[in-house]
């Protein structure tokens, strides 16, 4: 519950009682946000008065008479405007002058009434003075967090970036000065490990662009039937080196051609990633079994490996950007910290939802849940 | 001939430093986090400290410089740093007895030899 300060600002006695009594037990509720609003009221006789109220406390929505004993609601209009305070002015104009209601908005109030106005106008000026004041700030609000997450982002991104580079100028910068004698073959561990941080930074940034992709909403879906025994197969194959190098075993159990309706862009991002993950983490001789069943309209994707695992406080970082787990078990393995936060975006276009199980140095298992018919969801 | 510490999350910024500062003879320990490094100077008083500023968070190298030196007053320590430009602050650190207490900052990408360079300088001056 939100509570909004209105000022009630009137020279007669009887307007600000009424007006007091009519905003007094006034809720307002906004669905839009799952929220709601009720008043605090306040009133002030006089310009001077209406000064000494708005220092004590803040205030958000003005009900402003033009006519005041010591100024005009005018000239208060034209000083709150110099003062750029978040507040909304509703001013009340005699006679219904039609000129100064003109005028005012066009100084900055946000609506007028025109006396005499029931009780009922009132509270409907108000009420629609509070919905537009909380909606706007909520925009507002939600503007400055998105900027704040942009710049997180790009800050962390840039670091990302600029580690592989600093390396490989380092290794470079040995090389040229022939800081470890005038043998090519002493060079090659600092090759290998400069080669080693580019492919890093070209993973990075391929996986930077899915992301991007994903999250814009730009990217073309071509949806149809995706079959996913073949596309598991298909990740199986991306990662066939690594697996016969370090020995490691894959069950796949998919029932044969098991499909779903699909991206299959995004349905193959969902396979290599896991199954890429499961290897990567894994121990040599380790094992991954991929498990894939669909249960009426769920399709369910489980990725087990024996690998290195994570403790609680790590799994509950991993979903988001440039969460990588870093400590002396993963400090061999490249990876751009930024697979799962992408996974995790594709899997709600299928209003779906990944879970992971995991334990340090025991495995980690991830299950992806995709709905079939999630366009009509 | 001295016994150097140094601290990076970067696997092959270690890697090359390390390589360098033994061509010249030096003992080389390293450390992968703050936390580990703290382990490895509880122990031993090295010669001198290379750290790293972000490496669990974005200052550990900061609190790691001001535990070493409440641990070693006098052990000098070169602090590498890409910070001033990372958070954008517009001025470039200055050591400072207390808050900061390291002896020289290097702002990142550093050349392990300048590095070598100015540790064997730093070296010199204690002795």
């Amino acid at each position: 519950m939100d509570i909004l300060n209105i000022l009630i600002v009137d020279d007669e006695f009887g307007m600000r009682r009424g007006a007091e009594r009519a905003l007094r037990d006034v809720t307002v509720s906004l669905p839009d946000i799952n929220g709601e609003v009720r008043f605090d009221i306040r009133t002030a006789a006089t310009g001077k008065e209406l000064e000494e109220k708005m220092n004590e406390g803040p205030t958000d929505i003005l009900v402003l008479d033009h006519k005041l004993p010591d100024t005009t609601g005018l000239d208060i209009l034209d000083r709150l405007n110099k003062s750029s305070l978040d507040l909304l002015v509703i001013m009340i104009t005699a006679y219904a002058s039609l000129d100064t209601a003109v005028t005012a908005t066009r100084r900055g109030a946000y609506d007028f009434l025109a006396k005499p106005f029931t009780p009922e106008e009132l509270r409907g000026a108000v009420r629609k003075a509070a919905r537009h004041l909380i909606l706007q700030r909520q925009a507002r609000r939600l503007a400055e967090e998105k900027r704040q997450v942009r710049f997180q982002f790009v800050s962390v991104l840039a670091h990302e970036m600029k580690a592989p580079i600093a390396a490989v100028e380092g290794y470079l910068q040995m090389i040229h000065e022939r800081s470890v004698g005038t043998k090519l073959e002493d060079y090659d561990r600092m090759i290998d490990r400069s080669l080693i941080r580019i492919e890093g930074m070209r993973k990075l940034i391929s996986d930077l662009l899915d992301l991007t992709s994903i999250e814009s909403g730009q990217r073309k879906r071509t949806l149809v039937g995706v079959d996913l025994s073949e596309v598991a197969r298909q990740a199986v194959e991306n990662v066939k080196a690594e697996i016969e190098r370090r020995n490691i075993s894959i069950q796949l159990d998919v029932p044969a051609g098991l499909s779903m309706e699909a991206d299959r862009t995004e349905i193959e991002m969902i396979f290599n990633n896991l199954i890429s993950n499961a290897v990567k983490y894994n121990r040599d001789q380790g094992r991954v079994g991929v498990t894939v069943g669909m249960t009426g309209d769920e399709v369910r994707i489980q990725v087990e490996d024996t690998g290195i695992g994570m403790t609680p406080e790590e799994t509950q970082r991993l979903f988001s950007d440039f969460s990588r787990i870093k400590n002396e078990k993963t400090r061999n393995i490249l990876g751009s910290g930024l697979g799962l936060s992408t996974l995790k975006k594709i899997v709600t276009l299928y209003n779906g939802d990944i879970a992971v199980k995991s334990k340090s140095d025991v495995g980690s298992t991830f299950t992806v849940t995709l709905h079939n018919n999630f366009s009509a969801a | 001939m001295a016994q150097i510490l140094l601290v990076d999350d970067d696997q092959d910024l270690i890697e090359m430093n390390r390589t360098v500062f033994a061509q010249r003879g030096h003992t080389v320990k390293v450390a992968y986090s703050s936390a580990e490094a703290q382990k490895i100077a509880q122990s031993e008083e090295p010669d001198l400290a290379v750290l790293d500023v972000m490496m669990e968070d974005k200052t550990a190298g900061f609190d790691l410089a001001r535990r070493l030196h409440a641990l070693y007053p006098t052990m000098p320590m070169i602090m590498l740093t890409g910070i001033s430009k990372e958070m954008r602050l517009g001025y470039t650190f200055q050591p400072d007895e207390t808050w900061l207490p390291v002896s020289k900052f290097m702002e990142k990408p550093v050349n392990p030899r300048v590095l070598a360079d100015e540790a064997d300088k730093l070296l010199s001056g204690r002795q």
